[in-house]
C-alpha cells in the first residue's frame, strides 16, 4: 500500500534558476521516497534540430536528465549515475504512461506545453524563447522530483528506465502496451453518463478541483493585470528622470537636486523588471496547481467510469436474474410482451430446461464480473482517497509555502520603493 | 536703449516685511517678498527646500516629517500675526454654496470677506459672494490696466479629472487657490489699489454685473495679442538679458508641462491599478470558501490586498489634491511672465518705431531749415507756407520730444516691473 508522506517537513519549494545549484529538498524525502537514495536534475537545455522523414528540419529543445547516487544508497534501484538527453515530448509520454498505469494516484502534471497565461502579452509565445525554456526546465525538474518523492510512482520501473535507459525507452513503453488500457477507458471517458449512486466524496472532490482550477485561473489572470499595470506605471517614472535631466540643465542652484533625483526615478523605473520576474515564479508554482486540479478531476472521473461500470454489470446481473425469476415461475409480473407471445408459444419442458441452464450460467458469469468489479472499485476507491489524502497535504504545505514566499517578495517590492522616494525626498530637499 | 537696472528694485515696497523671518510661504506672498529681496537674501531662499518643510519653525517641520502639505493653517496665522501690524487689507474666500441658476444650470459662489482700515473703502468690513466668473472677470480687467506686472493665476475653469465640478474635494481646492488668489492681490503694493479689484470685493450684485458690461470687447483684446505676436519678429535689439529671461521661461515651462503630462498619467494608470486591485481581493475570499485548513489564510490575503488597495487610492488623492495643483500654478506663472515679456517687446517695438519716426522728422525739418532761406527770398508767397510749416515742425518737434519722454518713462517703469518679475521668477524657483 502506498506509504503516506511524513508531516514533520520543512517545505523549500523555492525553484532555483540554476539548475545546478543545489536546494533544500526536504520535503521529498519520506520513507519510499527514492530521492532518499539518488539526487535528480534536469539542467543544460540544448537545441537539436534533426531532418524529418519529409526532409524538413525539425528543430527542438533536450534536457539534460542528470541522476547522481547519495552515498545513502542501499536500495540499488538506480545502478549508477547517467545523464541522458530527453525532450519534452518524452516527457509528456512517460506522463501519459504513468497516468494509465496509476489510475488511481494523482499523477504531477507537467510544466504547459506553450505559454499560456503570460503576463507581458507582447511576448510571443516562442517555445524557444530562453525566458521560456528556463521555466519550462524548472517545471520538468519538479516533475522529476514530484515523481521520485511519491511512494508508489517512484518505484515505476518505466520512471526508473527514463532516468537511466537512453536506447529505445520509447520503445519499451509502447511495449508495455499501456495504450490499450486507456484506449477502452477513453471511449466510456467521452460518453456522458448518469450514476445511481454516485460517490459522494469523489463528487465532492471532483467539485474541489473544479473550483480550485477556477480559483487559481482568476487569480493568475488578474496577477497579470496587476503586473502589466505595476510596469507600466514604473516605466512612465522613467520620463520624470528624463524630465527632471533636462530641467536641471536651465537651472542654476536647482541643478544638482534635480539631477540626481532624476537618477532616481531612473532606479525607480528599472528596479520593476527584477522584481516582477521573480514574481513570475510564484506564479508558475500556482500554476502547477492549476494542473493539478485537472489531474485530481481526471481521477475523479476514473472512478465513475469504474463505477458505471460496477452499475451496469449489476444492472445486468439483476436483469438475468429477474428472467430466470420469469422463466421458473412461467409468470410474468405484469403486463409484458414476452406475457403475449407466452400466450402463443408453448414452452416445451426441455427447451424451458435449457434456457433456465444457460441463464443460470450467464448469471454466474455476471455474478462473477460484479464481484470483480465491485473489488475494482473498492480498490480504486481507497487507492485514490489515500493519494488525494496525500496530495491534500501537499497542496496545503506548498500553498502556504507560495503565499508566504510571494508577501515577502511584496514586502521587498515596498521597501525598494520606499528606499527610491527617500533618497528622492532628500535631494529635493537639498535644492 | 539698453538700460539695464538692477538696482531699482526696491521701489514700490510698501510693507517692512523683511526676510529676518524664516517661516515665509513663498506661495502665500511671493509678490511682496520678491520685491523686497536683493541679492544676499537670494542665496537663502534659494537654499531652501520647496514645500512645506522650509516654511516651517523647527520643531513643527518634525512633526510634519514626510508629508508636503503647502498651506498650513499653524503658518498661515503665524504669518498674519506678524502681518498684523502692517497689512492694512485682508481677504478671505470660504463657504463655498450650490445654487441653481436660470435655464437648469448649476453654479456654485463663494464668500468673500473683507476687512480693511484703508480710506478707499467706504466700510471697513464687507461681506458679498462671487462665483468663478466673477473672478476671471476681476483677472481680466487687472491684465488689462496693469499689464506691466504679473497677475496671480486663477484655478483652472474645468477639472480634467475624475472630480466633477461640485464634489466637495473640487469645491475645497478651488476655494483655496481662489483665496491664495485674493490674497496675493491683496498684498501686492500696486494691485491692491486697483479700482476693479476695490469693486470686486465690495459691489454687490447688481453694482458688479453693471461694470462686468463695461469692459472692451474681445476684439481690443485680440488685437493686443496680435500686436504681441508681430512685436516678436519685428524687434531689432533686445537687451540680452530679456532674451535670456523669455528663454529661461520657455524652457521652464515646457519642462513643467512634462512633468504635468507625466503625473496625470501617473494618476490616472495608479486609478486603473486600483481597480484592478478591487478585482483581486474577492478572488481570494472565494478561495477561502474551497479550503479547510487554508480558509482563513486566504481571508487574510483577501484583507491584505484591500487595505493595499485603501493606501494606493490615498496616495494617488493626495498626488491629485496637493502636487498637482502648485505645479498648474507655475505653469501658468509661467505663461503670464511670457506674455508680460512679449508685451514688453511690443512696446519696445513701438518705441523703436517712433524713434524711427522723429529722427525722420529731424531731418526733414532740417530738410526745411536748409532749404527755408532760398525759398523766403525768393517768393512772398513762400513765406507763409514756411512759418506754417515752421510752426507745423516745432510742433512735431515738440511732440516728438513729449512722445519719446513719454516712451521713456514707460520703458523705465516697465524695466522696474520686468526686473521684479524676475525676482519673482527666480522667488519662485526657490518653491
Amino acid at each position: 500500500m502506498a506509504a503516506d508522506h511524513d508531516d514533520t517537513f520543512v517545505p523549500d519549494l523555492l525553484p532555483e534558476r540554476n539548475g545546478g545549484q543545489r536546494r533544500d529538498l526536504s520535503q521529498y524525502f519520506g520513507r519510499a521516497s527514492l530521492l532518499n537514495s539518488v539526487e535528480i536534475c534536469v539542467s543544460e537545455p540544448e537545441k537539436r534540430s534533426i531532418l524529418s522523414s519529409v526532409g524538413i528540419k525539425d528543430t527542438y529543445t533536450v534536457y539534460l536528465v542528470e541522476t547522481r547516487i547519495k552515498e545513502t544508497s542501499s536500495k540499488g534501484i538506480v545502478d549508477a549515475p547517467t545523464s541522458l538527453w530527453r525532450r519534452y515530448s518524452e516527457f509528456e509520454l512517460l506522463r501519459n504512461y504513468l497516468v494509465v498505469t496509476h489510475p488511481a494516484i494523482v499523477v504531477p502534471p507537467l510544466p504547459e506545453k506553450r505559454g499560456i497565461i503570460q503576463w507581458q502579452e507582447f511576448k510571443t509565445t516562442d517555445n524557444f524563447d530562453p525566458d521560456f525554456i528556463e521555466r519550462r526546465r524548472v517545471g520538468l525538474e519538479n516533475f522529476m522530483l514530484r515523481i521520485a518523492s511519491h511512494p508508489q510512482l517512484s518505484q515505476d520501473k518505466i520512471f526508473h528506465a527514463f532516468l537511466q535507459q537512453e536506447d529505445n525507452w520509447k520503445e519499451s513503453v509502447y511495449e508495455t502496451g499501456f495504450q490499450a488500457k486507456s484506449d477502452s477507458r477513453l471511449k466510456n471517458l467521452n460518453a456522458s453518463f448518469r450514476l445511481k449512486k454516485p460517490d459522494r466524496q469523489f463528487e465532492e472532490v471532483r467539485n474541489y478541483g473544479t473550483d480550485l482550477q477556477t480559483n487559481i485561473s482568476n487569480l493568475l489572470k488578474i496577477r497579470n493585470k496587476l503586473a502589466d499595470r505595476l510596469y507600466g506605471i514604473h516605466k512612465i517614472h522613467g520620463n520624470y528622470g528624463r524630465v527632471f535631466s533636462e530641467w536641471s540643465g536651465i537651472e542654476k542652484k536647482m541643478g544638482d537636486g534635480l539631477q540626481s533625483a532624476g537618477h532616481y526615478m531612473d532606479v525607480y523605473a528599472s528596479s520593476i523588471d527584477g522584481l516582477l520576474e521573480e514574481e513570475e515564479q510564484y506564479a508558475d508554482q500556482l500554476k502547477e496547481y492549476l494542473f493539478y486540479a485537472d489531474a485530481l478531476r481526471s481521477v475523479c472521473r476514473k472512478q465513475e467510469v469504474l463505477q458505471y461500470e460496477l452499475e451496469r454489470q449489476e444492472e445486468n446481473l439483476s436483469h438475468k436474474v429477474k428472467q430466470k425469476e420469469e422463466l421458473q415461475t412461467g409468470q410474468a409480473s405484469g403486463f409484458s410482451f414476452k406475457g403475449v407471445t407466452k400466450l402463443f408459444k408453448t414452452e416445451t419442458p426441455e427447451s424451458k430446461e435449457a434456457k433456465l441452464k444457460q441463464l443460470e450460467e450467464s448469471i454466474t458469469e455476471a455474478e462473477e464480473e460484479v464481484k470483480k468489479s465491485q473489488e475494482e472499485v473498492t480498490v480504486f476507491v481507497d487507492h485514490a482517497l489515500k493519494d488525494i489524502e496525500r496530495f491534500r497535504k501537499q497542496k496545503v504545505r506548498d500553498l502556504r509555502e507560495i503565499f508566504i514566499n510571494y508577501a515577502i517578495l511584496q514586502i521587498k517590492m515596498a521597501k525598494k520603493g520606499v528606499a527610491v522616494w527617500s533618497n528622492a525626498k532628500e535631494c529635493f530637499q537639498k535644492m | 536703449m539698453a538700460e539695464v537696472e538692477d538696482s531699482t528694485k526696491d521701489s514700490g515696497r510698501v510693507q517692512g516685511e523683511g526676510l529676518d523671518t524664516q517661516q515665509y510661504d513663498p506661495l502665500q506672498n511671493p509678490l511682496t517678498e520678491g520685491l523686497s529681496v536683493n541679492d544676499d537674501d537670494f542665496e537663502e531662499e534659494d537654499l531652501r527646500s520647496p514645500g512645506a518643510d522650509s516654511n516651517m519653525s523647527n520643531a513643527s517641520q518634525t512633526a510634519l516629517a514626510g508629508s508636503i502639505k503647502l498651506e498650513d493653517q499653524e503658518e498661515e496665522t503665524e504669518e498674519e500675526d506678524q502681518d498684523m501690524e502692517t497689512r492694512d487689507l485682508f481677504v478671505t474666500v470660504d463657504d463655498p454654496e450650490k445654487h441653481s441658476g436660470s435655464m437648469g444650470s448649476a453654479y456654485v459662489t463663494y464668500r468673500v470677506v473683507t476687512k480693511t482700515t484703508r480710506g478707499a473703502f467706504d466700510n471697513p468690513e464687507y461681506l458679498v459672494r462671487r462665483r468663478y466668473q466673477d473672478f476671471l472677470w476681476l483677472r481680466n480687467k487687472l491684465e488689462e490696466t496693469q499689464p506691466t506686472h504679473l497677475i496671480p493665476p486663477l484655478p483652472e475653469k474645468h477639472s480634467l479629472r475624475r472630480f466633477d465640478h461640485f464634489s466637495p474635494e473640487f469645491l475645497k481646492t478651488r476655494q483655496k487657490a481662489l483665496n491664495k488668489f485674493l490674497t496675493r492681490i491683496a498684498d501686492h503694493p500696486v494691485l491692491s489699489f486697483n479700482s476693479a479689484f476695490q469693486i470686486f470685493l465690495t459691489a454687490k450684485a447688481w453694482e458688479l454685473t453693471a461694470h462686468k458690461k463695461q469692459g472692451p470687447g474681445i476684439f481690443s483684446r485680440m488685437g493686443d495679442s496680435v500686436r504681441n505676436v508681430a512685436a516678436t519678429y519685428m524687434l531689432k535689439g533686445r537687451s540680452p538679458e530679456y532674451t535670456m529671461m523669455g528663454e529661461y521661461v520657455g524652457t521652464f515651462s515646457e519642462k513643467l508641462g512634462t512633468i504635468n503630462r507625466v503625473s496625470e498619467r501617473i494618476i490616472k494608470e495608479n486609478q486603473e491599478y486600483i481597480n484592478e486591485l478591487g478585482e483581486y481581493s474577492p478572488v481570494f475570499s472565494l478561495w477561502s470558501n474551497s479550503e479547510i485548513e487554508l480558509a482563513e489564510t486566504m481571508t487574510c490575503m483577501a484583507n491584505c490586498i484591500e487595505k493595499c488597495q485603501e493606501a494606493v487610492q490615498e496616495l494617488n488623492d493626495e498626488q491629485e489634491q496637493y502636487f498637482l495643483p502648485p505645479v498648474r500654478e507655475y505653469l501658468l506663472y509661467a505663461d503670464s511672465i511670457k506674455s508680460v515679456l512679449k508685451k514688453r517687446d511690443s512696446i519696445q517695438v513701438e518705441y523703436e518705431l517712433s524713434q524711427e519716426e522723429s529722427s525722420k522728422r529731424k531731418n526733414e525739418r532740417e530738410q526745411v531749415k536748409i532749404s527755408d532761406p532760398s525759398y523766403s527770398i525768393s517768393s512772398i508767397t513762400g513765406k507763409r507756407p514756411d512759418e506754417i510749416k515752421e510752426q507745423k515742425m516745432a510742433k512735431l518737434e515738440r511732440a516728438i520730444e513729449e512722445t519719446l519722454s513719454a516712451w521713456e518713462e514707460v520703458i523705465q517703469h516697465l524695466q522696474k516691473e520686468n526686473a521684479e518679475c524676475a525676482n519673482d521668477t527666480e522667488a519662485k524657483d526657490a518653491e
